[in-house]
């Protein structure tokens, strides 16, 4: 196995070069943390993953949850895992104070999770997804039953949830079918399935805790008619003891990767006696649902970044040590052979994943900041940040993970035949990045989004903050020498992006909105490669200054490598966006004229 | 009953180190500092004989720079009650000068207890808790595996080849521990938030009537050279079931990856 799946230097140059992490504790939500105790819980993740997750990586793939009558065992290690999670207060450390957290801002959460998902991306799950189900209700939940499931979930004992997804409704939750109907005793009788529901049973835990979405019998049609609900596996009585809730695993999937976490399938209410507590109003669920969904998607793009993250690091690693060939114009073969990092087409290979992975995780980072300054700082930005960060999230989610999957997969490459085989942990980490694209909104969902809501939401607001914060960027950069021309050739990308968008929005203004929508996965790319020169440009420009007063080795390396990934990104990855805009521009409506029967045969 | 705990900032081993120009000392610019692991096992130790009601203050006690604070935070954060830190910049000092500031310092602490871990992952040298013992005139226990108090008696497991002796210390005393003799806790969130507000006091060497250059001054390092990487070779001996046997041991127990 490889030894570094993390680089915290680089971690570190994000939180505090980039995005001043300090300054968010000049904030009255945040005061009680320094710089310190920020380094203290980055130096704990990392501990935690060295020494815990790191080292069953492998076992948790090799070994995977087995189903048995309705019950699914895990690794007898994530027992004490969450155990440790819970009394370390990880669960909840971004939770207020008055429901036993500790205020953390998520831009060092983010971080935490990002090393833990390094480590071992099943593993960091667990915890994890309980954080956003008791943020969800800690947001829109009754006292009672915050107090009820809050404290069990942040302690590592109950396993929190979000269960959406049905059998006929995946991206379509429009069509959802579970049914609650009313009762006078406080809470919802639920009948119905879900499906696909990460950590939705199993048994390192004491009790499964799910945030679900339903609709109750006399809802409106549609999304207007979804409401959200607390479902236990096991219902806490009035004496303490916990008692079955009617809710049934009825199956775990097999799945290509991220083996260690099982994916659930559900069965309410096959007695009539599954009770729901309302969260909330009625027929407001998706809203609230959305809340721990936007968080969650930039949680996604974090997990993909890490997986890639660690894949990286792995093949740089490998990649120093394997002697293979001479350099070109070495003819005689007496001669030594030389690490492979020494050939153009290998560090070709590096840089790309550097690019990919320290651009991501920058993105990843800045929207994570945007969520602290949201919610801790002056109430005059926090509409302008709101709109950004919304504009922002589908691409954190898919850039990473699309793009993700591609940087593994290159990683894996310069492994040669060894990254295809398991002694090395490249084969895995490509299978197990391949879900990101997939859940919590499918990149198509994620294009529709963008293009069809939150560019054209507020009259085009969101685009043009995001297009302002982006021209800031540019200007600073103008003036550092090494990067001049990548300012230069971003503004020109941008002029290029409000052009091509005006000429899609044109489509929509003459209500052709099929074809408007049509190839939105395709303006999603280009946006995401767009903003991920913006985050190069913008770790340039910080970089090129301090490397303008750096007096070390080591700190020359790191900001010489930064410069090159950004050099990178722009000379092979920018290039990309004319093919996606010719295409763009085109709207001729293939796909749309395209009949399903042309596909026989 | 106080109990200090002894506690090193050094270089994470997992850094890359570069020899500097002089050839005697080692690059330190990104290094990652971490505290030395047996000293965790002395923290972890010192919370645990607290948490049981056998001790009433844990005081984790450096000698460096003010750099040695972050190390001190993380044992603050894993339980520890209050730090001292003996100030002493510039050139390192020997094992010998470190034993003498600390042991020059602790005269001033109380404590009835000096843990410290078996020895620093850094030089290796083994020598400053044993000096200390000596300085102080307390008995002393090293490597030790197992720890047992009742009353102002100590009853330790010290590990040697093949066994162990079980010795009995009273107390003031200085034992230093060995890994394996619990798992070191990982700093909890809100002892991390709580180690913000914990002191640590400082105290400067000259203060305790020390020379930093005299401390520095006992050892001097002509040269420094990396290992050789050398594949290791082990042939294996015996008929074909013990030769399997003992591989099939190695590389679970040696290598890991069974």
């Amino acid at each position: 196995m490889a030894e570094t799946f993390v680089s915290m230097r680089n971690l570190k140059f994000l939180i505090y070069e980039l995005n001043n992490a300090e300054a968010l504790c000049a904030y009255p939500y945040f005061e009680e943390h320094n710089r310190e105790i920020f380094d203290l819980v980055l130096d704990t993740a990392l501990k935690m993953g060295t020494d815990d997750l790191y080292p069953r990586f492998v076992e948790m793939d090799r070994e995977q949850p087995t189903f048995d009558a309705g019950t699914i065992s895990v690794n007898p290690w994530l027992r004490e895992f969450m155990a440790a999670c819970g009394e370390g207060g990880w669960i909840g450390a971004n939770a207020p104070f008055e429901h036993g957290g500790q205020q953390i801002p998520d831009t060092v959460m983010v971080a935490f999770r990002f090393i833990f998902g390094a480590a071992n991306y099943s593993a960091s799950a667990y915890p994890f997804l309980g954080t956003g189900a008791a943020l969800l209700m800690i947001s829109f939940a009754s006292r009672e039953l915050i107090d009820t499931y809050v404290p069990n979930i942040f302690a590592g004992k109950w396993q929190g949830t979000m269960a959406l997804t049905e059998p006929h409704a995946g991206s379509s939750l429009t069509d959802l079918k579970t049914t609650a109907t009313r009762t006078d005793a406080g809470y919802f009788n639920l009948v119905g399935q879900k499906i696909f529901i990460s950590c939705g049973e199993h048994n390192a835990v004491n009790n499964i805790v799910h945030l679900m979405i339903a609709r109750i019998e006399d809802a409106p049609a549609g999304i207007k008619g979804i409401s959200l609900f607390v479902v236990p596996k096991l219902r806490p009585c009035a004496d303490g003891t916990l008692e079955s809730n009617d809710l049934i695993c009825t199956a775990t999937f097999h799945k290509l990767g991220y083996k260690g976490a099982p994916i659930t399938q559900l069965e309410m209410g096959e007695h009539g006696d599954c009770r729901a507590w309302l969260v909330g109003e009625e027929n407001h669920g998706l809203s609230y649902m959305f809340q721990m969904m936007n968080e969650a998607r930039v949680g996604v793009g974090a997990g993909a970044t890490a997986i890639a993250t660690a894949a990286y690091y792995a093949s740089l690693e490998y990649t120093r040590e394997r002697a293979q060939g001479r350099p070109i114009t070495a003819k005689d073969p007496a001669t030594p052979q030389i690490p492979i990092i020494e050939h153009a087409d290998v560090k070709r290979m590096l840089l790309f994943q550097r690019a990919i992975t320290e651009g991501s995780l920058s993105l990843i980072i800045y929207c994570s900041n945007l969520i602290d300054r949201i919610h801790a700082g002056p109430a005059e930005d926090k509409e302008r940040l709101e709109l950004l960060l919304d504009f922002l999230t589908p691409i954190a989610k898919t850039y990473p993970s699309e793009m993700g999957i591609l940087s593994v997969s290159t990683g894996l490459q310069c492994l040669g035949g060894y990254g295809y085989c398991d002694e090395f942990p490249l084969e895995q980490l490509y299978r197990d990045i391949r879900i990101h694209p997939i859940h919590e909104g499918t990149t198509g969902i994620q294009g529709m989004d963008l293009l069809g809501r939150k560019v054209t939401m507020k009259n085009g607001q969101a685009l043009m903050i995001y297009i302002e914060e982006i021209t800031a960027c540019i200007e600073k950069a103008k003036g550092v020498e090494a990067i001049a021309a990548e300012a230069q050739q971003l503004e020109e990308a941008l002029a290029q992006l409000q052009q091509l968008t005006m000429h899609l929005g044109g489509l929509a203004m003459k209500g052709e909105i099929d074809l408007f929508l049509a190839d939105a996965t395709l303006y999603l790319e280009y946006v995401g490669i767009i903003t991920m020169a913006w985050q190069w440009l913008w770790q340039a420009t910080v970089s090129e200054t301090a490397l303008a007063d750096c007096d070390t080795e080591g700190d020359t390396n790191f900001y010489m490598g930064k410069r090159y990934a950004c050099h990178y990104f722009f000379r092979y990855e920018l290039p990309k966006l004319q093919g996606l805009a010719t295409r763009l521009q085109q709207s001729d409506g293939l796909t749309l004229s395209m009949q399903a029967k042309y596909f026989e045969d | 009953m106080k109990i200090a705990v002894l506690v090193k900032r050094v270089p994470d081993t997992t850094s890359v180190f570069k020899i500097a120009d002089d050839n005697a000392s080692v690059v330190t610019d990104n290094l990652k500092y971490v505290m030395s692991p047996y000293d965790e096992y002395a923290m972890e130790a010192a919370i645990q004989l607290r948490e049981a009601g056998q001790a009433e203050e844990v005081i984790v006690v450096s000698l460096g720079d003010e750099s040695c604070k972050e190390t001190m935070r993380t044992a603050l954060a894993m339980g520890a009650d209050s730090g001292l830190l003996v100030k002493c910049d510039g050139a390192g000092p020997t094992s010998r000068g470190v034993a003498e500031a600390l042991a020059a310092a602790l005269k001033n602490v109380g404590a009835s207890l000096i843990l410290a871990g078996k020895q620093a992952v850094d030089d290796d040298a083994s020598q400053v808790a044993e000096r200390i013992a000596e300085l102080l005139d307390c008995p002393h226990a090293s490597v030790v595996s197992r720890m047992e108090l009742v009353g102002d008696t100590l009853t330790v497991d010290r590990e040697i080849e093949g066994g162990k002796y079980t010795l009995e210390l009273p107390l003031p005393a200085v034992v230093s521990i060995e890994k394996g003799i619990n798992t070191p806790r990982y700093p909890t969130l809100p002892n991390i938030m709580k180690a913000k507000r914990k002191a640590i006091e400082e105290q400067d060497i000259n203060a305790l009537g020390l020379d930093a250059a005299v401390l520095a001054s006992h050892i001097t390092v002509e040269a420094m050279a990396l290992p050789r990487q050398e594949r290791l070779t082990n042939v294996l001996e015996g008929d074909n079931e013990t030769r399997v046997a003992t591989l099939v041991k190695a590389l679970r127990e040696e290598e890991k990856v069974l």
